[in-house]
């Protein structure tokens, strides 16, 4: 048996039962709630309104999942040397950064699953109460929204994991993320906005211009995820655009987990 | 059998570029059956040693073996037992789920583990509460818990980083009868300590590091044959090594 399923399993069962999680659900069954007194509270597009609640909802809850449970799940191993009993074992260090991303992942997809199951409900409950205002509705585009979600989490998690590798304390692989998640989901609207600058005839300085291309393509563009407006509109979504954020999500999270093994190899635990 | 071969090692002390020595040219021997405790003061090098052993830190010059086997090999480890100074494990996984995965990284059978798990946990008195989670044991139950994790592959060789730590006078008899019983088997046994009587009861050999250097290696009877005690030989060669550490 490869070594990676063992640290899988264990950082899942930690993650799992962390409290965290818990205080997770509990907040995504108030989100419901919520959900169905504002639909009561509006007197019109109350589909949208509340596709795009429970989506937003899930979202945000995921991303506080990867930020205060998953970040910890390896901060952790290394403050409080729990690692050494991993590592005292026959697996080598990039190793143990793999095992435990896919524990991570793991976590991510049956939390997000549990996530989805409380969105689905409250749209649902809403949708049953007020039939009318669901003229353009696809369940197949909730459930694409929330797998895309779902893969920004693991790349943001990947992130994370690259930040640990180097980073001397849990809080700096923190603020590191949350800035990766901002430039992530703001760099094409910057890169636009630089680029439509000069066509109107506002000058830009040619190295602004550059350091925002250059950001572009180091910094994952987390935006090319976000179809939540797309999924409260019933808006097509072409089968080549899900093909392509799909590998472009998959390969830019294994070469973030490649560079990371690659750092953390160095690393010593004294 | 294990095999240090001047092994060196400094660490960069705060910001500033002052490095302090925690390991120098460290040369020495374990056989293979033995017996060997590790004994020096607060800060002498053991648990830098034994983490050079396990490869959790590198050392700046020289090489370690187990088996034969370069300790940088993760193979290595298969067959090497290690308990942690104080060690931490997930607050969320029981004790079962412990050994579990110790049993699984190291390449057992499901029911290999199973028979082993129960067998280990009655040895170290944690079979009534092995569904519990970790966070809610004691810090000797804890230290019980590692030694069980250290032992669930049957390790040829088993390296212990201050077992005794943390534990009452029943958990101390356990550790060393443990020790006697892997000694028994013919297993190699490599222990850092600074109780002395530990080291005497227990020991074929003994290593005194002091100030990051092996001062003494020798057979615990040649040392305790001329009548002196082992602490008079310990504290006389950290008064050599020109620290006052006490024991």
């Amino acid at each position: 048996m490869t070594p990676l399923w063992p640290v899988a399993v264990i950082t899942f069962k930690e993650g799992i039962r962390n409290r965290a999680v818990y205080g997770i659900s509990l907040f995504a069954l108030m989100m419901m709630a919520v959900n169905l007194l504002i639909s009561d509270m509006i007197m019109q597009e109350v589909g949208k309104v509340s596709v795009d609640i429970a989506l937003s909802s899930i979202s945000f809850l995921g991303l506080l999942l990867v930020l205060f449970v998953g970040i910890n799940l390896l901060a952790k191993d290394l403050d409080k040397r729990t690692i050494y009993m991993v590592l005292a074992r026959p697996i080598s260090r990039g190793e143990y950064i793999i095992g435990k991303f896919l524990g991570m992942v793991l976590l991510i997809v049956v939390t997000m699953s549990i996530l989805c199951m409380f969105a689905v409900a409250s749209i649902f409950l809403v949708k049953m109460r007020y039939s009318g205002y669901f003229p353009r509705f696809s369940w197949p585009m909730i459930f694409l929204s929330i797998s895309f979600t779902t893969l920004s989490l693991i790349l943001l998690s990947a992130l994370s994991f690259l930040f640990a590798s180097f980073a001397s304390t849990s809080f700096i692989s923190l603020i590191l993320t949350i800035a990766a998640y901002i430039i992530g989901h703001s760099m094409t609207d910057v890169k636009a906005l630089v680029e439509a600058s000069q066509s109107v005839g506002i000058q830009v300085a040619p190295f602004t211009v550059k350091l925002v291309q250059i950001a572009y393509y180091i910094f994952p563009n987390l935006s090319i995820f976000d179809i939540k407006t797309q999924a409260a509109h019933d808006l097509a979504i072409p089968m080549s655009y899900i093909f392509w954020a799909v590998s472009y999500g998959l390969v830019y999270t294994c070469i973030v987990i490649t560079i990371a093994s690659l750092i953390f190899r160095k690393r010593e635990f004294p | 059998m294990i095999r240090i071969e001047g092994i060196s090692k400094e660490f960069k002390e705060g910001i500033g570029s002052k490095r302090v020595k925690a390991v120098e040219d460290l040369t020495l021997e374990v056989h293979k059956g033995e017996v060997f405790g590790f004994l020096g003061p607060n800060g002498a090098g053991k648990s830098t040693t034994i983490k050079i052993l396990i490869n959790l830190i590198y050392p700046d010059n020289g090489t370690c073996s187990i088996n034969g086997k370069d300790v940088r090999d993760r193979e290595t480890r298969r067959h090497v037992g290690y308990l942690p100074e104080n060690p931490f494990f997930y607050d969320y996984l029981t004790a079962e789920e412990l050994l579990w995965f110790g049993g699984k990284a190291s390449g057992m059978s499901s029911a290999a583990i199973k028979e082993r798990t129960d067998q280990l946990l009655t040895k170290v008195n944690l079979q009534a509460a092995r569904k519990r989670h970790l966070r809610t044991y004691s810090k000797g139950m804890v230290q019980r818990a590692g030694l069980a994790l250290a032992l669930v592959h049957d390790p040829e060789v088993a390296i212990f980083d201050e077992p005794m730590s943390g534990l009452d006078p029943i958990g101390r008899k356990m550790v060393g009868d443990l020790i006697m019983e892997l000694k028994g088997q013919g297993k190699t046994v490599f222990f850092s300590s600074h109780i002395l009587s530990d080291i005497e009861r227990f020991c074929d050999r003994v290593g005194i590091i002091v100030g990051g250097k092996l001062r003494v290696v020798d057979r615990v009877d040649s040392l305790l044959s001329g009548g002196t005690t082992l602490e008079d030989i310990f504290l006389e060669e950290v008064e050599k090594a020109g620290g006052g550490a006490t024991v």
